[in-house]
């Protein structure tokens, strides 16, 4: 498995985000998980990067629990092995775009140029890697958080509503494209979204509640 | 979202300017007090300190000006010896002119008046005819006292004293010195002039007092109406060692005295309140970088960019102005307090027994408030700009402002380039303006050329960091925000500049004064009977004599005796006494701290060694004939004396001007054979406090004086003089360290301003799997890099402060040159603290902005 989760629950103080929560997403595979606002779905999803703590349960991501980590291991963890990708797109304003995609391959000490250059070219973004992000439109800056996601590899791609910012058709692009290149590298992706459209791809789609999720 | 105080509206006029001043800044202001105080405080001591030094100044010299009037009295002209007194013979003459209404004779002295046990008060004495005086000069009228004599204004011995002197000394007898003498005197009443201690009595009273018979200080004239000052003074038909002079100039002379050294010293506590501006600039900083999401809210509500810009100079006007009405209250209090402890000096010695009350105007406390006020808004303007810039939409976003090119950086090198040609400007009325501009410049163009000189930098550097995550962060986010880079290292730039500028100048003043005193000390023990003298006049009345000097070189244990005699000369009616002084010189070089090589001076004429004051007060180059000095010899101006500048030398202790030369030639022309100081060289063996002692019975032997010796070793004067110099400058230290304070301070801020900006930033890098040591190493490593760069700038700018400071601000103020000394270890040392200190401040900084809740703020709308 690539990430398993069992009998995970969160809580703020007194108050319980969500309980009972498990589930295994093999690699390769395609999950959606749905669910009201406020229910958790962001919280679950930084759980299953490790970063952010739970209460009960466990997370195991690539065969290795991560309670049994420190915050450092976490993170040179999650460097290696998941790729996100934001509502808000979330580029370095300050990077040109080809140094936005090449953020998780120099974090690896892996520059690659070519490398950088292929996802650009895969996601429609070629000749564009020396713009800087206040020149791009949603859609592309999209398309940059997509191939950043993916550039070094991981094994895992965690997508929290990458297309609420984005208008139906240019959202169903990006879609095309994050599924693509998902696909292309044999990576799983766990996606967050309200957008049934978007949902509806998923090889699984998950139902999150304050009491635990559901097919 | 980014949240708007409930309380904003946005009327759609000019009302909504105090509307939001009134909800949106207020709410700041609560959100936020100590940091908007600390700002207000900022001005506040700026302006405290400068209007303090104002009014202590402005009190001390109208005081001064005023004792100098009442003691001078009204007349329409006064005719003063150039140099000591003049023939009494003269006033007959003068008296008698049909044109002259009255004529009142003085006979002005400095003195020492003994107030018991081993106590001397400085004591201006003067002689004057009671029955005339009252009409010029009615404040020096004697009022005898209800129990006195009914002739005390005539009676020998017989004294007035003024309030500060009845202060000071025995209310009913005391002893006054003259030469090595000390003479009892009786006080028989009062006088009512204000100022330092003085005692007035009979002119034929104090010649014969001081042995002055025959002789007159000057003579007050009241012309008849109608009088052409120029033609009278022509048929005169004056010597040339008398000169005629307005009571104006009296007045100017007391405002030249002292005016480079109050300038100099307003100038500093201007310093002070350019820090203050620095202050409200990383206060607002930060303050509009925190609000960047509320004002982009605003800005898409209907909030125009000139209303932002508005707002944002609204408030820190509002800051300065209550800094600035603090500051004139402050200051109030600080002079009064000044004037009751110190008196009206400010250390500089020119207002020293001058106790003024203190002299409070309206006019200038609204001044120095809008100049705090000024200053408050012009740190004000960049942050005003920067919220007026700023795009709404891509603000909200969490995108910012794409990155410009960069302003010209021409204007900034135009800056520099026009301080450097300031700097070579002459002196306006004595005053280095052209200086002073020329490093308010090079401080402005250098600051504001960092953007590029940034960008110039890290573009050259970019390649080489490509590859390397950490530094390849620092450095693209340097160079594409490079105008953030200049906010938060331009605050170190200006504070570094002033710390090395005033660093390097002290160094270089205190370098000089040392080598200074090894080329004036060259003797084991010094001896005098009085405090230095040079320029009050007290050299004629209290001094050694040929016989006693004689009588010292035979002491057993003296090698050899040198004499020095100093007197003051009136070359020029509207400028300060210069000294003359008359020793043994020899071989030039040797013996004075020359500025070059002495010139040869013809057989038959007189060589004069002239201070650099000299060359700029009164164009005494060398080589040349120097003319004005034949006026203080009467009898060198018929015997065809000439007189010729052999020489320029370094004198740190007469600002006004010295002339050293032959003792002989001196004595040759004048026939005085007075002595005001003595060094005495010692024998191998010989012990110091032996000869002391035998020099003391010596004078006891004499005239009972032993007591009036004084003695100091060459060590003691050295250690003294430079202990004197480093509480001068004390205040310098305290300056920088506030400089620098504040300089931090603003690293603090903008660092706050920014880390806090990138919270978003530093979370995504957290997701993309940078731990919290990595992230932190990027902030440090940034605030290195950054205050690296501004230690560099503000070291290069500092040094350029310094040569002016050095070669400009000082010669063309105090008349006196120095040697650049860079005391490397120290400059470099204080860039490192500043690298450190910035280094840590950023590491603080980013501590709080990139812990584990910046994970969440991913999560947060942009």
């Amino acid at each position: 498995m690539t990430l398993a989760i069992l009998n995970l629950a969160k809580r703020y103080g007194e108050a319980t985000v969500f309980s009972h929560v498990s589930l295994d997403v093999a690699p390769g595979e395609f999950v959606a998980i749905v669910g009201d606002s406020g229910v958790g779905k962001s919280t679950l999803l930084n759980c299953m990067a490790g970063l952010d703590t739970w209460d009960e349960g466990s997370v195991t991501l690539q065969g290795t629990d991560l309670a049994t980590l420190t915050d450092d291991q976490r993170a040179l963890l999650r460097r290696k092995h998941v790729g996100f990708v934001f509502q808000a797109f979330h580029v370095l304003p300050h990077l040109d775009v080809a140094q936005n995609v090449a953020l998780p391959l120099l974090l690896l000490g892996k520059p690659d140029e070519g490398r950088v250059q292929a996802m650009l070219d895969a996601v429609g973004l070629a000749g564009l890697g020396s713009r800087l992000p206040q020149q791009l439109s949603g859609g592309q800056l999209q398309r940059v958080a997509i191939a950043r996601a993916l550039v070094h590899r991981p094994s895992l791609l965690l997508a929290d509503e990458p297309t609420g910012n984005l208008d139906p058709a240019t959202a169903t692009k990006v879609m095309d494209a994050l599924m693509l290149q998902t696909r292309e590298h044999g990576a799983s992706l766990v996606l967050v979204t309200h957008s049934e459209a978007a949902a509806a791809r998923a090889d699984r789609i998950l139902y999150l509640r304050s009491d635990g999720i559901s097919a | 979202m980014a949240s708007v105080p409930d309380a904003v509206a946005l009327p759609k006029n000019a009302g909504a300017l105090t509307a939001l001043l009134r909800s949106f800044s207020w709410r700041e202001l609560l959100h936020h007090p100590w940091r908007n105080l600390a700002a207000a405080a900022a001005v506040m001591l700026g302006v405290a300190l400068a209007f303090s030094v104002h009014l202590i100044n402005a009190s001390a010299l109208s005081e001064f000006s005023q004792a100098v009037r009442s003691v001078n009295g009204q007349p329409d002209l006064e005719l003063r010896a150039v140099q000591g007194s003049f023939d009494e013979g003269i006033f007959e003459k003068v008296a008698a002119h049909p044109q002259v209404e009255v004529a009142s004779p003085v006979l002005e002295l400095a003195s020492y008046a003994s107030a018991g046990a081993d106590r001397r008060i400085a004591v201006r004495v003067l002689g004057l005819d009671a029955l005339v005086v009252a009409r010029l000069a009615p404040a020096l009228m004697p009022v005898p006292s209800a129990d006195a004599d009914r002739f005390a204004l005539f009676t020998p011995g017989a004294v007035f004293l003024n309030p500060a002197a009845r202060q000071s000394l025995p209310a009913d007898t005391f002893q006054l010195q003259s030469g090595l003498q000390l003479v009892r005197v009786n006080v028989a009443g009062s006088v009512s002039t204000g100022g330092a201690a003085m005692a007035v009595m009979d002119i034929a009273a104090a010649q014969e007092l001081f042995e002055k018979q025959g002789q007159l200080s000057r003579i007050d004239l009241q012309l008849k109406p109608g009088t052409d000052r120029a033609s009278f003074l022509a048929s005169l038909q004056l010597p040339p060692n008398i000169k005629g002079a307005e009571p104006g100039d009296a007045a100017q002379r007391v405002s030249n005295l002292s005016r480079a050294y109050r300038v100099n010293l307003t100038v500093l506590a201007l310093v002070a309140l350019f820090t203050g501006a620095f202050l409200v600039f990383s206060v607002l900083s930060l303050s509009v970088a925190k609000r960047a999401q509320q004002f982009a809210l605003l800005g898409v509500l209907g909030l125009t960019g000139r209303q932002r810009l508005s707002l944002v100079l609204a408030e820190s006007g509002l800051l300065g102005l209550v800094g600035s009405a603090a500051g004139v209250a402050v200051g109030t209090g600080l002079a009064a307090l000044a004037l009751r402890l110190l008196g009206g000096d400010l250390g500089g010695g020119y207002f020293s027994g001058v106790a003024p009350p203190l002299q409070w105007n309206g006019q200038a406390a609204i001044a120095y408030a809008l100049l705090g006020t000024a200053a408050a808004l012009v740190g004000g303007w960049w942050p005003a700009r920067a919220a007026q810039k700023l795009p709404p939409a891509q603000t909200l976003k969490g995108l910012g402002a794409a990155p410009g090119k960069g302003r010209g950086h021409w204007l900034s090198l135009l800056l520099i380039a026009l301080g450097t040609g300031m700097a070579l400007l002459p002196p306006v009325l004595g005053i280095p303006l052209g200086a002073y501009a020329a490093v308010a410049l090079l401080l402005i163009g250098g600051i504001t050329a960092l953007p590029w000189l940034i960008a110039l930098l890290y573009d050259r550097l970019s390649p080489w960091v490509a590859n390397r995550l950490l530094p390849m962060l620092a450095v693209e986010r340097a160079r594409r925000v490079r105008e953030s880079a200049a906010v938060a290292v331009s605050g170190v730039v200006a504070s570094l500049s002033l710390a090395v500028a005033l660093t390097v100048m002290v160094a270089s003043f205190r370098d000089s004064v040392t080598h200074w005193l090894d080329t004036v000390l060259p003797a084991d023990l010094y001896v005098r009977t009085a405090p230095p003298s040079s320029t009050s006049g007290a050299g004629d009345t209290v001094y050694f004599t040929p016989d006693f000097t004689t009588a010292i070189a035979a002491v057993k244990g003296v090698n050899r005796v040198s004499t020095l005699r100093t007197t003051a000369l009136s070359l020029d009616a509207a400028q300060p006494n210069v000294a003359l002084i008359a020793r043994e010189i020899g071989d030039a070089a040797q013996a004075l701290p020359l500025v070059g090589d002495p010139v040869k001076v013809t057989e038959g004429h007189i060589p004069v060694y002239v201070s650099e004051a000299m060359v700029d007060l009164y164009g005494a180059r060398p080589g040349m004939v120097f003319k004005p000095l034949l006026a203080s010899f009467p009898s060198a101006s018929n015997t065809s004396a000439v007189f010729v500048v052999a020489g320029v030398w370094r004198d740190y202790a007469r600002q006004f001007g010295a002339i050293a030369m032959e003792r002989r030639d001196f004595e040759r022309l004048t026939g005085d054979t007075r002595v005001n100081d003595l060094a005495i060289w010692l024998e191998p063996n010989a012990v110091a406090a032996d000869v002391e002692q035998a020099v003391r019975s010596l004078a006891d032997r004499q005239s009972n004086a032993g007591g009036l010796i004084e003695f100091a070793s060459t060590q003691q004067i050295r250690a003294i003089s430079l202990k004197i110099f480093d509480r001068s400058f004390a205040v310098t230290y305290w300056l920088q360290g506030v400089a620098i304070a504040i300089g931090l301070f603003g690293v603090a801020a903008s660092f706050s301003a920014q880390v806090l900006a990138r919270r978003k930033e530093f979370g995504l890098l957290a997701h993309l799997g940078l731990t919290q040591r990595q992230i932190l190493a990027v902030v440090a490593g940034e605030g290195a890099a950054w205050t690296l760069i501004g230690s560099v700038a503000g070291l290069a700018l500092g040094l350029a402060v310094a040569v002016v400071l050095v070669h400009v601000v000082n010669p063309q103020s105090f008349h006196w040159t120095m040697d650049l000394v860079l005391p490397w270890a120290r400059l470099l040392g204080l860039c490192a603290a500043v690298v450190l200190a910035g280094t840590v401040t950023a590491w603080l900084a980013g501590r709080a902005a990139a812990g584990k809740d910046a994970v969440l703020a991913v999560k947060e709308d942009w």
